[in-house]
């Protein structure tokens, strides 16, 4: 199996009790080293990613915006610009989940670079945690939007076609997690193996090529699933207007 | 040329019986061609992904040079459509991945 990170030794070490007991409170049975590499790369993360976003909360300013505002001000218009073009100007609304998807994902796709660090999207069951928060979100927002006649959508354009239809949406929506899951855990997976395979196989330098390309194929699967989720949102809210 | 073609072909089915009277008695036969399948599998996979970039950034780069002012939209969307074509070929190589051990 892969052999253990720096940090999943310290959490083994020191905190097994408390990872046992959150697995007993889905009824997993116990481990003598329950923290997997995945979940403690997860929590680093999230707590980096919370610390940069305190970090620029006490450093906003109106009068005088430094370079780190600048550089999230620039963030900010990018996902609204593309929740604006996928859904309209309702699109504002659900910025808070865009954002935070791309910047989990983002995160999680480059901290893999950095040595003794490892992408926890690597693991189909992280990018599957991913996937269904979508799934649940868009249908949730769907919901929120068009009330219980969201299902109606599902029947297609005349009621006539609805037999036919709504087999086809349901797969076609089932089909959506599935393919958001395995195109980033492919994608990360991939991306890895193949350095590693150039590594064992070439001069030094050589991997490192593939390495700048699992960069930019990381950074471009970040944006790739947030544009994919405000195209399933835009579609689940679209038949009200 | 087609009469060649035939020949090889029918040699080749010939060569499967004789290839497969290798492991008698064994409950798993087939894996002694997970290798090559896995190899020509990729290669088809790889191959057909080569041809259908091809094609999106051909029609990227002549939309590019009739309408230069539009060419960051047009980039913006070529790169989607790659990364969108590339994880077609990327799912057999994460079957290959879990089945080769």
């Amino acid at each position: 199996m892969e052999p253990e990170l720096w940090i999943t030794k310290l959490f083994n070490d020191h905190l097994a009790g408390l990872g046992n007991s959150l697995l007993g409170i889905v009824g997993a049975h116990a481990d003598p080293r329950p923290w997997a590499n995945f979940v403690v790369m997860q929590f680093v993360v999230v707590l980096f990613l919370m610390g940069v976003v305190a970090l620029l909360r006490w450093r906003l300013s109106a009068d005088r915006p430094g370079g780190f505002q600048q550089a999230f001000e620039l963030i900010y218009e990018f996902v609204h610009g593309q929740a604006e073009d996928q859904i309209g100007h309702d699109g504002r609304r659900y910025m808070g989940y865009f954002g935070t998807i791309f910047l989990f994902i983002l995160t999680c796709n480059l901290i893999g670079i950095v040595p003794c660090f490892e992408s926890p999207t690597q693991n189909p069951s992280v990018t599957a945690g991913c996937a269904l928060t979508t799934f649940i979100y868009y249908n949730l927002i769907g919901i929120q939007a068009n009330g219980f006649k969201y299902a109606a959508s599902f029947a297609g354009p005349v009621w006539w076609l609805a037999p036919m239809m709504v087999p086809i949406e349901i797969i076609s929506h089932m089909a959506r997690p599935l393919s958001l899951t395995i195109r980033l855990y492919a994608n990360m997976f991939a991306g890895e193996k193949v350095t590693m395979a150039f590594l064992g196989l070439t001069l030094f330098p050589i991997p490192v090529i593939f390495m700048g390309l699992h960069v930019f194929v990381g950074a471009i699967q970040a944006y790739i699933f947030m544009v994919l989720t405000m195209v399933y949102v835009g579609g689940a809210v679209a038949h009200e207007h | 040329m087609t009469k060649k073609l035939l020949l090889v072909l029918a040699m080749m089915l010939l060569a499967c019986s004789v290839l497969s009277a290798q492991t008698p008695g064994g409950y798993n036969a087939g894996a002694q061609w997970v290798p090559i399948s896995a190899a020509f599998g990729m290669a088809i996979a790889s191959g057909l992904c080569g041809l259908a970039q091809g094609k999106a950034v051909a029609s990227a780069v002549e939309g590019m040079a009739r309408n230069p002012g539009a060419a960051k939209a047009i980039q913006l969307a070529m790169l989607i459509g790659l990364a969108f074509i590339e994880t077609l070929a990327l799912y057999t190589l994460l079957i290959i991945f879990m089945k080769v051990s």
